[in-house]
């Protein structure tokens, strides 16, 4: 488990060009495995994994239209667990 | 049970007694007054002198008639006897306590308190019409009542133990502590009833552990008649409504296990039984021994060997790494060598997508919300499961499937039994061996990891690895064998049960998480290419959680 439990929020007004480059920027740290927040105070990385849940919910009312788009994934650090496999073929050479 | 007036008459008078010591105790926890405490007090006479009156007849009886059947009567009645006398005893008891302590009897006026005491009246109202009764229902009804005096009494006991660390009143909660546990005594003379008159029903005296088990020890002393006592503990249910329940005999020591008794769908087990003798023909020494099987309108009972040894549930739960190293060694080699002895000359591929169709809708009755539609974001598409299997279907019928080899058929955590004193494996519930594809065993099983609803980090890391291991030792067997399918194969057996299992699991988001590794390996296994085919493999990051 990490120490600290990290949270993150940002809220803004921006046109279609900036929402399209923070969207790449999201897209580019999928990608690379790490997404990085900041602010003054502290910043940390998440790092998407190879498999993560993906919910996209959009909705659209007389007032408004809403688009959510939710990604989650688990990633267990702690490092106290014993990784060696639990099977190797006696029979089978090492690559 | 067979009446015997001379002693039926006494036994009869003997219970209107203790009802009447009862009410008048009952009298007394309403209103408090002494006048009812005395009432109940003054019937004990009575009750002693009916006792002893009953003892005589009944000696005198035996002597006049020495057949072992009317042995066993005699002694049934001896037994119901000695139990309401323990309850009359009980009763007396309570009253002493409660007249020193009226605070602890203000204590005791609570609902839970009269519930248990009217249970009380309730089994002694039924002791007449379940003596005279051929059948033993009501006298299971009767010990079923222990079942809910225990609990109204614990219910109140906790309130009174919360109270008792505030550290007031506690002479006063001490004292009706106590006289609460004299009533749940009682309730345990009531079961000594039931259990009397139901021993005199199978002309043997039985002794009962747990009243779930009652109606598999009738049936179980019907198979083994020769046991003097039996005694009978419940183990568990099956998916498939069988009750299952562990027979010991009474006399012996403590926990010494020996059958295990199954009972239900007469179908179901003559599939088991079926099942466990071919395995000692195709493969000896794997499965239990049966003992006897009875079959009784659409009911049946099996009787088989009790296995000493560990589930590889249990094993993982336990988190004990050693042994469930050692333990899927010894799987693995046990594996090895059933495949290598049964392989069949014939192919039968197991038709995984196939299988999943004929779950679909069984799966939506729990979880209707998993039945979606085709699905486009701005051109990009996500199909509608039924599609997808359908397109996978395709692709599985151009696999190469190896020749079949004899499955056990609901290869599950719980069916296979490790015994670590002799490194040896054993399968349990064998009703759907057959010959086929080894995958199919294989894929339930790393899928039956996964399904355990245990989220201790620990154990998931365990079970990920586990389900590792299994894939990892099909991998080294296909290659010994050329079979070249094998991945695709497995992505989809494991597709078919990640789906399929969650019909069994009720937590929501445990079932999605299945349900999306389910789709996943499909959506996987449609998208390769033909080239991509022959390369693939299943991440393994589909094995974390």
């Amino acid at each position: 488990m990490a120490k600290k439990d990290k949270y993150f929020e940002h809220e803004s007004l921006q046109d279609k060009d900036s929402i399209t480059s923070y969207l790449k920027a999201i897209t580019q740290g999928f990608k690379k495995g790490a997404i990085e927040f900041s602010d003054e105070d502290d910043d940390f990385i998440l790092t998407p994994q190879k498999l993560a849940n993906l919910k996209i919910k959009a909705n659209q009312t007389k007032k408004g239209q809403t688009l959510n788009i939710k990604i989650s994934w688990s990633s267990d650090q702690s490092t106290d667990f014993e990784e060696s496999p639990l099977f190797i073929d006696p029979k089978k050479p090492k690559k | 049970m067979q009446i015997l007036s001379e002693l039926y008459e006494p036994l009869r008078f003997l219970t209107i007694e203790v009802q009447k010591q009862l009410d008048a105790v009952n009298l007394f926890f309403e209103t408090g007054e002494h006048k009812a405490a005395e009432i109940s007090l003054k019937r004990v006479d009575y009750i002693d002198n009916i006792h002893v009156n009953l003892l005589n007849r009944a000696s005198v009886y035996l002597t006049d008639n020495n057949d072992e059947e009317t042995q066993i009567t005699v002694q049934s009645y001896e037994h119901l006897n000695q139990s309401l006398k323990a309850l009359s005893r009980q009763l007396q008891a309570i009253v002493f306590q409660a007249k020193h302590s009226s605070s602890a009897l203000k204590l005791l006026r609570k609902k839970a308190v009269f519930k248990a005491i009217k249970d009380l009246q309730i089994g002694l109202e039924l002791i007449e019409p379940a003596i005279e009764s051929e059948s033993s229902t009501l006298a299971i009804d009767i010990c079923r009542l222990k079942v809910h005096i225990d609990k109204r009494c614990d219910q109140q006991l906790e309130k009174y133990k919360a109270r008792l660390k505030k550290g007031q009143q506690t002479e006063a909660l001490l004292n009706a502590s106590f006289i609460l546990r004299d009533i749940s005594e009682m309730g345990e003379a009531l079961l000594r009833i039931g259990e009397g008159i139901i021993s005199a029903n199978m002309g043997q005296m039985i002794q009962i552990d747990r009243y779930h088990s009652l109606e598999a020890t009738l049936t179980a002393l019907q198979l083994s008649p020769q046991q003097d006592a039996l005694s009978i503990r419940a183990m568990g249910e099956t998916k498939s409504g069988c009750t299952i329940s562990g027979v010991m005999n009474a006399e012996e020591s403590e926990g010494q296990m020996l059958a295990v008794f199954k009972e239900g769908d007469k179908a179901k087990l003559k599939e088991e039984k079926t099942g466990i003798e071919s395995w000692h023909e195709i493969f000896p020494g794997i499965a239990p021994k049966v003992y006897s099987y009875h079959k009784n309108g659409n009911k049946a009972a099996l009787l088989f060997e009790y296995l000493t040894g560990d589930t590889f549930e249990t094993l993982l739960v336990e988190k004990d790494r050693k042994t469930l190293k050692a333990a899927l060694n010894t799987l693995f080699n046990t594996l090895q060598k059933i495949w290598q002895e049964t392989q069949s000359n014939e192919v039968h591929p197991a038709h995984y997508m196939r299988q999943l169709k004929k779950r679909l809708n069984d799966i939506y009755d729990v979880h209707p919300d998993f039945k979606l539609q085709t699905v486009r974001i701005n051109g990009v598409k996500n199909q509608a499961l039924e599609q997808l299997i359908s397109a996978a279907e395709h692709i599985e019928e151009t696999l190469s499937c190896p020749t079949a080899v004899y499955i056990h058929g609901d290869f599950n955590l719980d069916n296979i039994i490790y015994d670590p004193l002799e490194n040896e494996i054993n399968f349990i519930d064998l009703h759907r061996s057959e010959y086929l594809d080894f995958v199919q065993d294989l894929s339930v099983l790393m899928v039956s990891c996964y399904r355990l609803s245990n989220f201790d980090s620990q154990v998931r890391k365990l079970i990920a690895q586990m389900m590792q291991a299994i894939y990892q030792f099909g991998s080294d067997y296909a290659e010994s064998i050329d079979d070249t399918s094998y991945h695709l194969r497995m992505a989809l057996g494991l597709s078919r049960s990640f789906l399929s299992s969650t019909r069994f699991v009720l937590d929501k988001e445990h079932a999605k998480s299945m349900h999306f590794r389910g789709r996943y390996l499909i959506e996987q296994v449609i998208r390769l290419t033909d080239e991509e085919r022959l390369t693939y493999r299943i991440p393994k990051e589909i094995f974390h959680d």
